[in-house]
């Protein structure tokens, strides 16, 4: 459906060759999307992921149309919207020519029109070819706006409406002219927790009936997990790991993975034996035996990811009849509702543990950590 | 500068007492001051009989000679100031004062504006009870109605009975003239094409081409007066008047007249100054007035004593000055003086001055029928 | 918040408790800020209202009849609409199109907007249509003469009122630019971006949403430049006079000349000026009221990217410079050449040769040439930030306040505007002559008639800002503890800061010019630069007086990018 091929969008570095002693403008450029390429099947929600000034929103931008970039080639259901191959005539589509819909951090929502006028517009500005009738707009708008639950609205002025109508607004109007692609930018990052979590999932609601490719940017790891069917981990112009949700969050590739999605901790250590999957890892703080579909030979420097809720914590030791028991003392503890976390201190480091909120021990207490080597996760020093 | 208000005999003063009037109000409620309103008429300056400086001047203008001089000197060193309201160019008037200083031990404060501001800057500040200055060398018109506000001296003396009748009014005294002639763009205007007579003004060749001055009501009734004296019909001179209008480019100012000419944006100017012309004529400016069309317009400027001066001698000095050592150095800026001695570079010309009379009394209406001779030319240029 | 609102206190509270809540930081400043706005406003108002409907017999009409009985006064009327909304428009429609080119796009030859949008307002009015009349005259326009092979001798008239339009056009458009540019800085970029994705050409993005959405500085800016039109003196006695072409200001010149000046019929002329004024205020504030939805500057954050002109952008470039030359190259050029002259003449071999720096030196030789120039930047200076300072806090009343009557600060505010040069000189002179306190014959005679004459402008810029900065962040502030000077002083100021530093240069730049009340006003050794302009014009010397140009030009660029650059030290500019 969508196809990004090798797309590369660099801004002029004026500013840094001031500041640093970049000789020419050539070196000074700043790589904003270095390289990028992936494909969006039909009826996926794919999501760009990362933290600001990753290049997610350029990449978002391109597609849309508002960015232009260096080169590369876009592709929206087998229409080239932009291209620089070698050989070939470059093409580069207007953005008003796109025929995407666009959700903005902002929702962008015209204070000057009413609900109807602003779902309205998308059709009202079509090309003399394709336009609408009166009635048609009419009977368009008003189905997108009961979709969205906003019909009753329809007359408001579009800056009466709270912040979750707003963002239902914008994806009306977004969705109005039955996009082959839904672009959303942080749609989401302005509106409270309560609200967010309610709204995510109105989204996926959405998008899943209407069936519609949707290529969404966040930063919000939990959004990212909640929504997408595959997430592109972005990191200074680059995809780092692209995967389904299950597997980034499970198996991220490198430490920056992991530390973004979700919390992790991190142990340093070195491989000392490796039998099939199942490798024996030092640590400052004890050894670790894992399971990992990686090869690394023996000596490598390693990071053990290892989840909170990998962490089993218990007063009890059962040390010979389980591998990976650690001895340590909890230090403080934080209960979350719907989980208990507590930190451990093993000597040199802490370890965040999480847990059943019935599971509660007091500070001071000597605990022994007990971590399934399935659920740990070897990764490669950066 | 001489437009006088659309009714006539407006100038009476009254006008001026509905503005205290109005004025008085907006102190009262603005500043908190208490003075009487009525204090403040025009006429009243004079109710409180002769002031310190009218008993001055009333003194010395008996006097003659170096005696006056005697008399007047110390007294106006020993003031050491003279504030000067002036609407002479401040070219001119920089030699001016530059000369008078560097002879008498008295420094002058100087304001300078165009006459009409000069004029209501006197009326508001003399209405107010400031002393804002001793003398007023300006326009003949507007001395004219200063002397109606009653706030002039009487001034006399021997340099004054040199001045010519036109010159030697009530309350001021001329000090020089401008003087009205046609002038004309020597790129565009042969000497043998260049209008020799008021009357060549009018003929159909110079459609397009000649300038008409925006307030010179009083050179046209001066004209007018004249040619009427020469026996022409009111209808014929209204032709005439027509004939020049036709197609005429109507500016404002005279130093902008002046300029257009020398550029060339037309090629006659009707009734521009001829020292402006004279000006940019030692400049190199392709511009001419000689030989004069006759006779020559003059408009008399002078000098006027306040009988509120705080400094009389110095004023009286000044005045005595002005007629006397003063009139070469007016001539040495290309002015007309009032009083010639000796060798008159004018003396084969015919000379008139604008009827100041008329002026007075029917200024309105002149000046609504100029307005009136120039939208005649407008209207041409529309069509 | 249970407390109510200072200005409307409880009856039932005893007295001193009353005075404690009303004598705050925050009353006294809004009752100073207001009474003096007031009084500014209400001296030559008063002055005018009095002389214009009451005589020594009462009340009167007469100066009405006398105005408005002149059997041209139709065409007056009709010409001076036409000339002031044709000057509106063009200057709207450029100063907007420049605004819009370069904040939002990436136009090139950015660096030629700030030239562009300063010097125009430097050259005195007068300079500045000579200059077009030696452009463009039928006669001996440069212009002209350029495209005579062409299109024959005259094509180009500035002697009409369209020619007018476009001189008068051309001279306010920077303002426009000044205005707008701030407006566009703080309009949130994708909400036109969300256009542009819903497939709208840019033609209709600009026309349905970015137009809409900077309705309130553009309503702002058309009241503004049709006034000024109205008001402007210069180009209708230059080039509308010479064919007839009569407009409200050049009669009220023609009816104050006289002597005793006819201030009834001056008033009644001025008396139109303030309906007409009026009018647009009352129209202005009907566009803009629903415009608090319109607020774009909010808390949340926003990068403006400049867009793409594409195939385009070669196209504005070349507008963008023709524009420059048009506006700022062609007059100074003109005035530069004119300076180097002994007079005036076309460009001729001849012209060339007799070029000399004589009229510079002469510059040095006008008696008060220093005091002059240290008078007018003290004068421009002083009144540009007392005013800008008023404003602020003026605008804060009639944009955010609920104080009742608070659209009077913003009337009061506009009314100099129609107050003719002289008769606010000679409202002035007359307060001030008999006042107890000695200001008449000083500097601040001259300091006050300045703030007042720009304080129009000054409201219209902070009025312009604060449309445009949400309420939220100021309550935000107020709910985080800051009182209400806190907030003003540490929130509002600084996001104000572009609008007024605009504004604060516009008030600078053209204080420089002022000349119809100061010529009234000033005093021996109080003279300012325009007076000297003044002098030099009446003298004929044009040359002298095109060097004096060239020189307050060259002054007035360097102070400006002097406030500019300290404006961006303090974090002034936001961009």
């Amino acid at each position: 459906m969508l196809r990004i091929n090798n797309l590369v969008k660099t801004f002029d570095g004026e500013r840094r060759r001031r500041h640093s002693h970049a000789a020419t403008p050539e070196e000074a450029r700043v790589f904003a999307v270095n390289d990028v390429s992936f494909n969006v099947e039909n009826g996926q929600l794919f999501t760009l992921l990362g933290p600001s000034g990753c290049g997610k929103t350029t990449t978002l931008r391109s597609i849309a149309g508002l960015e232009r970039p260096d080169s590369g080639t876009i592709e929206v259901g087998g229409r080239v919207l932009f291209s620089t191959n070698e050989g070939k005539k470059p093409v580069n589509v207007p953005a008003n020519e796109r025929g995407l819909g666009m959700v903005f951090q902002s929702y962008a929502i015209w204070p000057h029109m009413s609900v109807f006028d602003n779902v309205a517009f998308p059709l009202q500005v079509k090309k003399r070819g394709d336009r609408v009738s009166r009635k048609e707009i009419s009977e368009r708008v008003m189905r997108v706006l009961e979709t969205m639950e906003l019909a009753n609205f329809a007359d408001r002025q579009a800056t009466k409406l709270s912040g979750g109508q707003q963002q239902r607004l914008a994806l009306a109007r977004a969705l109005v002219i039955e996009p082959p692609l839904l672009l959303l930018d942080e749609p989401l990052s302005n509106l409270d927790a309560k609200l967010r979590e309610s709204l995510r999932y109105e989204l996926k609601r959405v998008q899943r009936e209407l069936g519609i490719t949707s290529v969404y940017v966040t930063h919000d790891q939990v959004e990212a997990l909640a929504l997408s069917n595959s997430i592109a981990v972005m990191r200074n112009g680059n995809v780092v790991q692209l995967g389904r949700p299950r597997e980034i969050y499970e198996n991220p590739n490198c430490r920056f993975v992991a530390e973004f999605i979700g919390t992790s901790n991190f142990l340093s250590g070195n491989v000392v034996s490796k039998d099939g999957d199942r490798y024996t890892v030092n640590t400052v703080d004890g050894q670790l035996v894992l399971d990992s579909a990686a090869t690394l030979p023996i000596g490598t420097d390693v990071i053990v990811s290892v989840r909170p809720e990998a962490v089993e914590v218990s007063t009890t030791s059962r040390a010979g009849e389980v591998p990976n028991e650690w001895k340590g003392t909890v230090l403080t503890r934080a209960y979350l509702g719907d989980s208990l976390d507590h930190v451990v201190g093993l000597g040199k480091h802490e370890l965040r543990t999480r847990g059943n909120p019935s599971t509660s021990i007091e500070p001071g207490t000597t605990v022994y950590l007990r971590m399934d080597p399935a659920k740990l996760v070897l990764v490669p020093v950066d | 500068m001489n437009t006088a208000p659309p009714l006539s005999g407006r100038r009476s003063g009254r006008p001026a007492k509905r503005a205290v009037a109005a004025g008085s109000a907006l102190v009262l409620l603005l500043a908190g001051c208490g003075g009487s309103p009525t204090a403040t008429a025009p006429q009243a300056t004079t109710a409180g009989g002769p002031t310190a400086a009218e008993k001055l001047y009333a003194e010395v203008n008996g006097m003659t000679g170096q005696q006056r001089r005697d008399k007047l000197v110390p007294l106006a060193e020993k003031e050491g100031t003279l504030d000067l309201y002036t609407s002479m160019t401040s070219d001119v008037v920089d030699v001016v004062i530059k000369a008078f200083e560097d002879q008498y031990n008295v420094t002058v404060n100087l304001y300078r504006a165009g006459s009409e501001t000069v004029l209501q800057r006197v009326v508001q500040e003399q209405k107010a009870h400031y002393q804002g200055n001793d003398v007023v060398e300006t326009n003949a018109t507007e001395l004219f109605d200063l002397n109606n506000e009653g706030v002039l001296a009487t001034y006399d003396g021997e340099r004054r009975q040199m001045v010519p009748d036109a010159g030697r009014q009530q309350g001021w005294t001329a000090t020089r003239f401008n003087l009205f002639a046609p002038s004309w763009n020597t790129k565009l205007v042969t000497p043998d094409q260049a209008p020799k007579t008021w009357e060549d003004l009018a003929d159909p060749k110079w459609d397009g081409k000649l300038s008409m001055e925006l307030s010179d009501s009083d050179w046209y009734l001066t004209l007018y007066g004249y040619w009427k004296k020469q026996g022409k019909s009111d209808d014929e001179i209204n032709k005439l008047f027509e004939g020049m209008a036709k197609g005429a480019k109507v500016v404002k100012g005279h130093t902008v007249q002046g300029q257009l000419l020398s550029a060339g944006q037309f090629s006659v100017a009707a009734s521009n100054y001829s020292y402006i012309v004279q000006q940019a004529k030692t400049k190199g400016a392709p511009v001419d007035y000689l030989p004069y069309v006759q006779p020559v317009i003059a408009r008399p400027n002078g000098i006027g004593l306040m009988k509120t001066a705080k400094h009389p001698a110095a004023a009286m000095l000044f005045t005595d000055w002005l007629l006397q050592e003063g009139q070469a150095v007016l001539v040495k800026q290309g002015l007309t003086p009032a009083i010639v001695e000796g060798d008159d570079p004018l003396k084969d010309v015919e000379i008139i001055p604008i009827d100041v009379q008329e002026l007075t009394q029917h200024g309105d209406e002149w000046n609504k029928r100029y307005d009136q001779v120039i939208s005649n030319g407008e209207q041409v240029e529309g069509n | 918040m249970i407390t109510a609102s200072p200005t409307v206190p409880a009856r039932e509270r005893a007295m001193p408790g009353w005075l404690r809540r009303v004598a705050t930081p925050k009353t006294l400043i809004i009752v100073v800020v207001a009474g003096l706005i007031g009084y500014l406003a209400l001296v030559p108002l008063y002055y005018l209202i009095w002389g214009t409907f009451f005589d020594a017999n009462g009340f009167t009409m007469g100066g009405f009849a006398r105005a408005y009985g002149d059997p041209r006064v139709g065409g007056m009327i009709g010409n001076s609409l036409w000339f002031a909304i044709g000057a509106a428009v063009l200057s709207l429609a450029v100063g907007t199109a420049l605004a819009y080119l370069n904040v939002r796009t990436d136009v090139p030859f950015k660096g030629l907007f700030f030239a562009a949008s300063i010097i125009p307002l430097i050259i005195p009015g007068i300079l500045y249509t000579i200059s077009w009349i030696f452009l463009a005259s039928p006669d001996i326009g440069l212009l002209n003469k350029l495209i005579e092979p062409v299109l024959g001798p005259g094509f180009f008239d500035v002697f009409t009122v369209w020619g007018m339009v476009w001189v008068e056009g051309l001279h306010l458009s920077p303002i426009v630019f000044l205005l707008m540019v701030a407006a566009f800085r703080s309009m949130d970029p994708s909400l036109e971006e969300s256009a542009l994705m819903s497939g709208a050409s840019r033609w209709q993005v600009f026309r349905r949403i970015t137009v809409p959405l900077t309705r309130p500085a553009i309503v702002a800016a058309v009241l503004i430049m049709v006034v000024r039109s109205l008001e402007s003196f210069e180009v209708p006695a230059l080039l509308g006079l010479q064919n007839g072409i009569y407009v409200f200001t050049s009669r009220i010149y023609f009816v104050l000349r006289s002597y005793p000046p006819d201030l009834a019929a001056a008033g009644a002329l001025a008396v139109g000026l303030l309906v007409l004024a009026v009018i647009g205020v009352a129209i202005s504030n009907l566009v803009g009221r629903s415009s608090k939805n319109y607020q774009t500057v909010t808390g949340k954050g926003f990068r403006p990217r400049p867009m793409e002109l594409g195939k385009w952008r070669p196209v504005m470039g070349g507008a963008i410079v023709v524009y420059f030359f048009l506006t700022v190259v062609g007059p100074l050029l003109v005035l530069l050449y004119t300076s180097l002259l002994k007079f005036y003449q076309a460009p001729s071999t001849e012209a060339f040769a007799s070029m000399s720096l004589d009229n510079y030196s002469e510059l040095f030789h006008i008696s008060d040439a220093t005091t002059a120039l240290k008078n007018s930047l003290l004068l421009g200076v002083g009144s540009a930030t007392l005013v800008m300072a008023l404003m602020a806090v003026g605008a804060w009343m009639v944009v955010r306040s609920r104080i009742p009557g608070r659209q009077l600060v913003d009337y009061f505010s506009f009314t100099p505007l129609v107050v003719p040069g002289l008769v606010l000189g000679l409202a002035l002179s007359f307060v001030y002559l008999r006042s107890p306190v000695p200001i008449y014959g000083t500097i601040f005679i001259l300091l006050i008639a300045y703030c007042t004459r720009y304080m129009p402008y000054g409201m219209r810029y902070a009025v312009t800002s604060m449309h445009q900065i949400s309420s939220e962040l100021e309550e935000s502030a107020q709910v985080s503890g800051a009182s209400w000077w806190q907030t003003f002083r540490r929130v509002l100021l600084p996001l104000l800061s572009p609008g007024l530093l605009a504004g604060w240069i516009y008030i600078l730049v053209v204080s420089f010019r002022e000349l119809s009340s100061s010529i009234l006003l000033y005093s021996p050794g109080n003279e300012v630069l325009s007076i000297l302009i003044f002098e030099q014009y009446e003298n004929g010397q044009f040359t002298v007086l095109a060097a004096l140009g060239v020189v307050m030009v060259l002054t007035l660029a360097v102070l400006v990018v002097i406030a500019y650059k300290l404006g961006a030290k303090v974090g002034l500019r936001q961009d």
